[in-house]
């Protein structure tokens, strides 16, 4: 970035992103400082993709015309703690209304790659058009700026995530990678490829401890585009932190908002995987297609149980100290690590694990680990396959696909296996787009085409709303468990104003767990970005910053051809509710609709500007 | 008094799932907390007689407690 200015909020256009635009048909790299619009720009990641995005018109997610945009947050490479992220925006092959054209999203990993990308002198990356032939591209840091390069690719053709990046590391030293497995490039038949951003430790172990990148399809896009790998190569550009920045990390790691994450052995809750120590009490742990049965299968999966047998290590990316990543191995006779099996947050591990009713930790592993080589989000590979098996359950006599059913972990494996290599397309287009097929959308539990997240949409309508699936841009998955919200004003309130501002993570480029609790709009980001680019920004803006970000990614759904009725929640939860989930019952169909009015009420105000920006007026 | 506490996750660490405990009137549920030893910055929920409840609350002869870790998502 090139920054003229200490006014960020007033004085975008003083604020330069340095920007490559690859055209993969023709070979050409052009290189270009562009000034930012506003706020949003500056502060980068979806902030800024969706606006460019939203200038172009697509009706169909695999053409020439729709970008991947490989970008980072202002915070990205800096010093702060959790500054690792890099974004993967593009309009989404998943992704998309029942009737109508492909949406704009968007996709994080954490790892190494976004420092080491940052550090090349690169804010952005935007890849136009499509290869002919399988390639990767090198960014590398020049003389006078940063370079890319593209290069063939036929040697990592087939190979898993993991072993693409192990092969890149071998011709490239101090660089790190961004990789998709064969599900992105089977991209016709897999609309849920993720992409995998290799870490310190994978790199160092040779264990194949990949972040992802994994909702929205950016992987599958990525495929399609004949790009298989990224390499970012530059030294790594960290000098001491500032005292001030010093004390922020400091605060996140002691402070409140991280303390749920930090490993058990430091006092913490040992990452997001105790999110089922926390909900099975309440009997809402999703299991077989979100139908908790209120017996105690879940607890299997408690750490507690699931460490009698194997060896958990706690470990973190580059220099963070939150230390969120809980990676499950063999244990050896001594007691010590063995074998690397797969890393257990609470997401992949529910959806792959108890929610296809697999209750053994060493198969939710090897579905976890499948999974990640395979180059898939675990959110859409799992809830697709939960609602196979709830069809088969339910069809006896006509089951599809491989006939499995629930807890049946050879069959659910060959699934797995077979999706990723583009055999099963009816799983790897998706939950929304299986349930068309059989024509029982009820129990597909997506929302607008995009699978939920392990939280059961019983706790939380505010899914509806979420631009980018669940919890992940919709902040209120816990306001029901936690705080016992049950009243209109306060979910109004929640997803039209508070709850939102969780997005803003997905601009900065840190982790939400930098602050979890409070969004972006706080005095630790304001520190940051004081001392690491000498910008003075007031919490509000960074509050209207991260509301104009959401409107516009909300108006971009509405343009591409979403309805009203498609805000809504799987229709299982309103006609045939779980007597099992021991939750105030907030789902109901009279709830929801009066939430719905008075939530698009207060978004109506806001929203015309927007409609005029994204060329949706009418 | 008496009051069940049900502890869960991280909590039970070192500690117990379930007991009746002795508590002088005019206890509140922080200082059940404080005197088991938790961080108050790692309690998310706090159940009372299956309720929602504040951490300033008191506590009557015959309550159960029910303590949680935060829950955030990942
Ligand atoms: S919070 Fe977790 S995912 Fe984020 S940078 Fe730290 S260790 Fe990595």
């Amino acid at each position: 970035m090139k920054i003229l200015t200490t006014d960020p909020a007033r004085e975008p256009r003083k604020i330069f992103y340095k920007r490559a635009v690859v055209d993969l048909k023709s070979g050409a790299v052009t290189y270009e400082d562009v000034p930012c619009r506003n706020l949003e720009d500056v502060l980068g990641g979806f902030g800024r993709s969706f606006q460019d995005l939203a200038a172009r018109h697509i009706t169909r997610a695999y053409c020439d015309e729709n970008p991947l945009i490989v970008n980072t947050g202002l915070l990205t490479g800096s010093r702060a703690m959790t500054g690792m992220r890099t974004y993967f925006s593009g309009y989404s092959p998943i992704k998309a209304p029942q009737k109508g054209a492909p949406t704009a999203i968007w996709s994080a990993a954490s790892g190494k790659f976004g420092a080491k990308f940052k550090w090349t002198g690169l804010d952005e990356l935007v890849f136009e058009n499509r290869a002919e032939k399988p390639v990767y591209v090198v960014i590398r840091e020049g003389r006078s700026g940063p370079l890319v390069e593209i290069k063939s690719a036929e040697h990592l053709r087939g190979l898993f995530t993991h072993d693409k990046i192990m092969r890149l590391q071998k011709e490239y030293a101090d660089a790190h990678f961004a990789a998709i497995g064969p599900a992105g490039e089977n991209w016709e038949e897999v609309l849920m490829g993720a992409i995998a951003c290799s870490t310190e430790n994978q790199l160092r172990s040779g264990e194949d401890k990949s972040r992802f990148a994994g909702r929205g399809g950016m992987g599958s896009l990525m495929g399609y585009k004949n790009v298989l790998a990224l390499v970012a190569q530059s030294k790594d550009k960290l000098a001491a932190p500032s005292d001030e920045v010093k004390r922020v990390n400091l605060n996140v790691i002691k402070g409140g908002g991280s303390l749920r994450l930090q490993p058990v052995n430091r006092g913490g809750g040992g990452g997001t995987w105790g999110a089922y120590d926390v909900m099975q009490p309440f009997h809402a742990v999703p299991v077989n297609n979100f139908r908790p049965q209120g017996n105690d299968l879940p607890e299997k999966l408690f750490r507690e149980n699931v460490e009698k047998d194997y060896h958990i290590k706690s470990e973190a990316c580059f220099r963070c100290g939150i230390t969120c990543h809980n990676n499950i191995h063999e244990r050896n006779a001594d007691g010590s690590a063995g074998r690397f099996l797969a890393k257990f947050d609470y997401e992949p591990l529910n959806l792959l694990g108890t929610n296809l009713g697999i209750h053994d930790a060493g198969q939710a592993a090897a579905l976890i680990h499948l999974c990640d080589n395979f180059g898939m989000d675990a959110i859409s590979l799992g809830v697709t396959l939960s609602y196979l098996l709830s069809y088969n359950a339910r069809h006896p006599e006509k089951p599809l696909l491989n006939g499995a059913t629930f807890g049946d972990f050879p069959k659910i494996k060959e699934l797995v296996e077979r999706t990723g290599r583009g055999q099963y397309p009816e799983i790897g287009q998706g939950s929304m787009r299986l349930a068309q097929s059989t024509g029982e959308p009820a129990y597909a539990y997506q929302v607008k085409g995009l699978e939920l997240a392990a939280y059961q949409p019983e706790t939380n309508p505010g899914y509806a709303w979420a631009i980018a699936g669940g919890h992940m841009s919709m902040g209120t998955y816990g306001m029901l468990i936690r705080e016992g919200k049950t009243d209109l004003d306060s979910w109004v309130q929640a997803i039209t104003d508070d709850k939102l501002q969780i997005v803003g993570f997905d601009m900065i480029g840190l982790c939400k767990f930098f602050d979890i609790a409070k969004g972006i709009g706080t005095e630790m980001v304001r520190t940051c970005l004081r001392s690491e680019h000498g910008l003075e920004v007031s919490a509000a803006d960074l509050r209207t910053a991260v509301r104009r970000a959401f409107l516009r990614g909300l108006v971009l759904e509405l343009r591409q051809g979403y309805t009203r009725e498609e805000y809504t929640l799987p229709a299982e939860m309103f006609d045939d509710p779980n007597p099992h989930l021991k939750v105030p019952r907030i789902g109901t169909r009279e709830f929801f609709q009066e939430l719905s009015e008075r939530v698009w009420a207060v978004f109506e105000e806001e929203l015309d500007e927007f409609l005029q920006e994204v060329g949706a007026a009418e | 008094m008496k009051v069940r506490v049900k502890l869960h996750g991280v909590f039970r660490r070192g500690r117990f799932k379930e007991e009746i405990r002795d508590y002088p009137a005019g206890t509140r549920v922080v200082d059940v907390v404080r005197e088991l030893g938790f961080s108050d910055q790692l309690l998310g929920t706090v159940i009372i007689n299956d309720m929602h409840a504040d951490i300033e609350q008191e506590l009557k002869d015959g309550d159960c407690l029910m303590l949680l870790p935060l829950l955030d998502g990942g």
